[in-house]
Parts: C-alpha cells; structure tokens; sequence
C-alpha cells in the first residue's frame, strides 16, 4: 500500500468501492492528492465521508479499488472527534505513552514545549478526565502535532472546540502547509471552511458528485441553487 | 527505549492500578468464591485437595474474564483503539500487551487466592513450592492467551462479563482439567504418575492458542 | 448471490432423498439388523446415535471451514453457511448426548458417566451454544461476524486437545465401566452405514434449508436497508 510512482503525490486512490456487508457506501472514488494541497471531503449526513477518511487513513481496507500512499503510517496523522486520550494518565503520561507508540525518542523538555504550545503545560501532570473538550482536543492536536506528519486526516476535529482552540488549529494547520504537509479535512461547514481548501471532493448519492479546483466547485453550488 | 509491548502493559497497569476496582474486583470476587465453597463440607471436615485445586482454578477463570474486561474497555473511552491502530506496529502487540498486563493481575489474585485456599479449605500440605509456581505459571499462559485473544471483543462495551464467561470457559477445559489435576497432586492427593500428560496438554494448548491469537486477533480488534 | 441460488435449490431434492432414505433406514433397523442379545431393543438407540453424534461433528468441521473461508473473502454467504451448519450441528449434538445418556442409563445404569467420546461431545455442545449466543449479543453485525468466525476455527482447533486431556482424566479416576467394545454383527454394521448415509442426506438438506433461510433474510434486509424511505 505504501508505495507511490510520483514523489509528489502523497495519496492516490483509484476506483475505491466500499461495501458493509451488502450495503454500498459509495463506488468508484478516483482522486490525487499532491503535496502541500488542502483537500475539503464534504457531502451530507451518513454519505461515508469517515468511512472514506479511514479507508485512506489504511485503518479499513476498501472493498475494491486501490489505496496508494506515498506517506509511512509513522507521518500520517488522524485527528478525529474522538481524542484518543486515556483519562486516567496525565497530560505528560498521554503525550509520552503516543510517543512511545510512534517510537519517538522525546525528551522530557520536547515534551513539555509541546504542551506549551498547545496552552497546557500547567496542567501537564493533571489527570486527563478533569480535561475539558477543548483542553482534551488540544491534547490530542499536540500527539498529533509531535508525529511533524506530511499527511494530516482531520475529521471534524473542530466540534466541541472553543474559538481560541479553533484558532490554534487553524495556525498549526496553516504552517504545517508551507512546511509541504498535505490536508485532508471533513467539513460540515462547508461554507465556513470553503476558502482555505485547495480542491473539494464531494460525496453524494453513494458517488463522487465532484472532484476538482475549489473555484469550480463554487460555480457547481451557484448553479444548483439556480 | 521500551519495547512497545511492554509499553503498552505498563499502560494499561497504571490505568489499572489507578483506578483500583480493576484489580480489587476480580480478587474479592474469587475470595467469595473459595468461601462459599468452604461450606460445601459439614463443619470440621476437610475439602478434598481435588476440590481444592477445583475451585481455586475457578476463582482464577473467573477473575480473568473480569480482568480482560477492565483491560479491553480502557480503550474505550475515547476511541484510543482507533490511534493504536493507526501507530505504525503490527496490531498482534496489543495482544500481547494486554495479555502481559493480564498475566501480572492474574498473579496477584492468585497470590491472595493460594493463602485462601489454605485457611479456608484446610490445605496446608503444599508440597514442591517451585514446580507448583511453575505449573501456575504455565497454565496462566493458557488462560492468557485465550482471555486476550477472545477478551478484546468487549471492546465498546459490545459484550458483557457473563457473555465472555459463557464463551471463554468451555474452551479453556482442557488447561482446568490439567490444572485442577496438578493443583490437587501438590496440595497431597493422587500419585502425580500423569503430571507429564498433563504438561504435554498445557504446552499443546498454550502453543495452539498463542498461534491463533497471533493469526486471529487483527480479525477482532481491527477496524471494518 | 447467483451461485448461492444453484445451490441452494438442491436443498428440496435432498430432503426428499433424505426422507425416503430414513424410511429405508427404518426398515433396516427393526426388520434386517438382529435383536441384540443383552440390551434387546433399546440397543437400536445405537442406529440414531452414532449417525447424529457423526455428522454432528461433521457440522462442526463446516462450520470451521466457513469459518476460515468468512476471514480470507469476508463474504457474508461463508458466515450465513458457518452459523447454520452450527445451529444443526448443536441440535445433533444435543440429540447425541441425550440418546447417549439413555443407553449408558441402560448399559451402564447411570445417566452420565465421563466417557472421553461423551465429555467431548458435552464440552462441544456448550463451545457452540455459547457461539450462537454470541452470535445473538454482539452489536454490529461486522463485528459479530468476525468474532463468531473466530471463535468457529479456535473451537474446532481445541477438539483434539479436549478429547486428549478427558481421556487422561479418565485414567486417574478409573471408570467403573469398559466402553462398549467389541465387533458389530455384519448385518448391524450394514444398518449402521445405511442409517449413517440417510442421515447425511438429510443433515446436507437441513443445512442448505437453514443456508437459504438466511440468505434470503439478509437480502430482504438489505433492500430494507437501501430503500431510501426508511433512511430518511
């Protein structure tokens, strides 16, 4: 899965097709996505968009179609709704478990710069259940952002945040771009978060309603609401 | 730098350890078990040392499916199942992790079990002090590994205790039969002339079911 | 779901076969194979225990296969093939140990005795209990899905180990009672392949009935599923 004829294209997937059990999800999904571009992943409720996320992720393997990636699952980042926080460990203890995961050698100082530029560096050796939402997504955006992944998947990781954490977000977001990270980003706001993505890729009708330039997707939405 | 599976044990033994109900259930709930058997016998006679080793490896099964439950559920909270899928390692160290942490927790309750049955059952004619550590040791592998392999499918809360205990016990008879046998030889009853068979059994066991969890449990606690 | 339907549609040929064949086996039983001379009658439990306690097992070993088929192609057909092949195989089972207590209470003038091939068959019946049980609890059919196939190919891998390890308990704890041994009469030998043949027939038919039963029922529930007026 993990290899890639074009340096410059860190995922490829070719006429993926999903199932559950007899059930589509959706079919023959085709898209490139080159270094350093912003892809918007967006269509309505219960059209598979996390299903698409995971199967690029590697996480579930499509039922047919290939998955091409040219990032190892070391530099691939996820982050999700769901935060991936232990409640019983430490900010610290969190931090230092994922590290060890990813076999990162960190030291004690790497870690806490991390959690001081996520604003929790004073609540470091604090357990992780008296977390907020927005503390807790700002945990797990630091595993995240210790990974220095060139692929990020987000998959609606802005919900429940407060403003200040969406903002930190979208700056971590913005210099992992000119460091030449590419995005993935599942939206619900799609007017909101429109701007900043390079290309849209819209779910529909267990199908890719469109694939293209962010610019044309806008015409496409002007059309239809002629 | 510790190897991940460790590391994952470690994990999952401070959750654990500071949570506290992890391991206090299992092992009050085996300690009720060895005394409520103390009354199957009029008062002033002893258990027979067969009923002894019995019980003691039912308070252990029974302690493990709890302890399996607690380990697989510490994922849960937060989908952490989801980020230790997406680490780059093969997804058969977490098995092994939790069937670490698991064996570390079974031994602990052992460890008040072993005294209970003494006190309790009247058991004081313990002989072999080594081979009887051995043979625990050697049918908890066993029951590890078929707890880890079989237990991680309580992830999401999907299966309760009682569901695990219906599955899990019939297919650890082989490793009780073995164990109940032994554990009545060192506690003084029976000639020990099939301890060999017995260990042969353990060993073929432990082998079978360490190789299918290791081919089997990407199947269970994968993502699809 | 084209190939299923082929095979499928044999289940109605097979059950007649199977039907006309337990008639021929009756004929067998009470009128060709001889009155055995110590039990007298009851030893023609014989002729309905070995077949279902044979292809019992038989079951058990489908279920495996499917088992295995189910986690390399992930096709629900190999899943629906494994819990119905499970389903008749416990009843069978059930069957077995029930006619097999009746001839031990006979025989050996106990309900139950721990005879290795008896334990084994019990320690089997709760393995496939518990797997249907499960197959009932688990949410998410996916998941239940990987999970019962799991389970299907360790419970039939563990069979070897549980038949071993009653035969060694057996010999610590001497059973009062030999196992029935020595050989059959010729002709007894014949009704027992004939009774052994007609109840495969019918076993295969039961199977590939209980095989449609759920192929149909997830076809029906997954145009229930797709039908846009339901999802909302």
């Amino acid at each position: 899965m993990h290899e890639n004829i074009n340096p410059d294209v860190l995922l490829e997937l070719d006429r993926v097709s999903h199932f559950f059990d007899d059930r589509l999800v959706f079919k023959n999904i085709s898209l490139k996505l080159p270094r350093g571009e912003v892809m918007l992943l967006a269509g309505p409720n219960g059209a598979g968009k996390t299903t698409l996320v995971h199967i690029m992720t590697g996480l579930i393997s499509p039922t047919s179609g290939t998955v091409l990636s040219g990032v190892p699952s070391e530099k691939t980042a996820y982050l999700g709704h769901h935060t991936f926080i232990y409640p019983g460990l430490s900010g610290l203890e969190n931090l230092r478990f994922w590290a060890g995961m990813y076999r990162l050698h960190k030291s004690l100082e790497e870690l806490e710069d991390l959690l001081a530029l996520v604003g929790l560096k004073g609540f470091m050796h604090e357990n992780a259940r008296t977390f907020s939402r927005g503390m807790a997504q700002r945990l797990s955006l630091a595993r995240v952002l210790m990974l220095q992944p060139d692929i990020f998947f987000l998959d609606e990781p802005a919900t429940g945040m407060d403003a200040q954490s969406r903002q930190m977000l979208r700056n971590e977001i913005s210099k992992a771009r000119h460091r030449g990270a590419s995005l993935v980003w599942v939206s619900h706001s799609l007017q909101e978060d429109l701007d900043q993505a390079d290309k849209v890729l819209y779910l529909e009708n267990k199908k890719q309603a469109f694939f293209g330039l962010t610019s044309d997707f806008k015409d496409v939405l002007q059309e239809r609401l002629h | 730098m510790t190897p991940r599976p460790l590391a994952l044990m470690a994990k999952d033994l401070r959750l654990v350890f500071a949570d506290g109900a992890g391991i206090v259930q299992p092992v009050l709930l085996g300690l009720i078990l060895v005394f409520v058997f103390s009354l199957s016998t009029p008062v002033g006679h002893d258990v027979s040392a067969q009923a002894a080793a019995a019980i003691f490896w039912l308070a252990t099964s029974f302690a493990m499916i709890l302890v399996f439950n607690t380990l697989y559920s510490s994922e849960g909270s937060n989908q952490s199942r989801i980020g230790l899928l997406l680490a780059p390692m093969p997804i058969q160290y977490i098995w092994i992790g939790k069937a670490l942490a698991g064996g570390v927790l079974l031994l602990m309750a052992q460890l008040v079990f072993l005294p209970a049955i003494v006190v309790f059952l009247g058991q004081d004619e313990v002989t072999a002090w080594p081979m009887v550590l051995g043979c625990i040791l050697l049918v908890d592998w066993g029951l590890v590994a078929v707890g880890s392999l079989l237990g991680a499918m309580s992830q999401g809360h999907s299966a309760r205790d009682s569901l695990l205990s219906v599955v899990i016990f019939p297919l650890l008879i082989p490793v009780l039969l073995a164990g109940i046998s032994m554990g009545s030889y060192f506690l003084g009853d029976g000639s020990g002339e099939d301890l060999g068979s017995w260990i042969g059994v353990v060993l073929a066991f432990n082998a079978l079911f360490t190789g299918a969890a290791l081919l089997l449990f990407p199947f269970i606690y994968g993502e699809y | 779901m084209k190939d299923n339907s082929s095979l499928t549609s044999l289940a109605g040929p097979l059950a007649l076969a199977g039907g006309a064949a337990m008639v021929l086996a009756q004929y067998f039983i009470w009128v060709y194979a001889p009155v055995e001379v110590t039990m007298g009658q009851v030893q023609k439990i014989f002729y309905l225990h070995l077949p279902v306690a044979w292809w019992g097992m038989i079951c058990f070993f489908i279920v495996f296969c499917a088992s295995i088929g189910f986690l390399i192609r992930k096709s629900p057909g190999m899943d629906q093939l494994a819990s119905s092949a499970a389903e008749v195989g416990l009843l069978y089972t059930t069957l077995a140990l029930a006619t097999g207590s009746l001839w031990a209470r006979i025989s050996w003038n106990t309900w139950w005795t721990w005879d290795p091939r008896l334990s084994t068959a019990l320690i089997m019946w709760f393995i496939y209990a518990g797997y249907l049980v499960l197959r009932q609890s688990i949410e998410g059919r996916r998941k239940m899905r990987m999970v019962a196939a799991v389970l299907g190919v360790v419970a039939f891998l563990n069979v070897p180990l549980v038949f071993m390890s009653a035969r060694i308990w057996r010999s610590i704890h001497p059973a009062v009672f030999a196992s029935e041994g020595g050989g059959l009469e010729p002709e007894m030998l014949t009704t027992v392949i004939v009774c052994v043949a007609a109840m495969g027939l019918v076993t295969a038919a039961l199977i590939l009935l209980r095989f449609r039963q759920k192929n149909l029922q997830e076809r029906l529930w997954s145009l229930y599923a797709s039908d846009s007026r339901f999802n909302g």
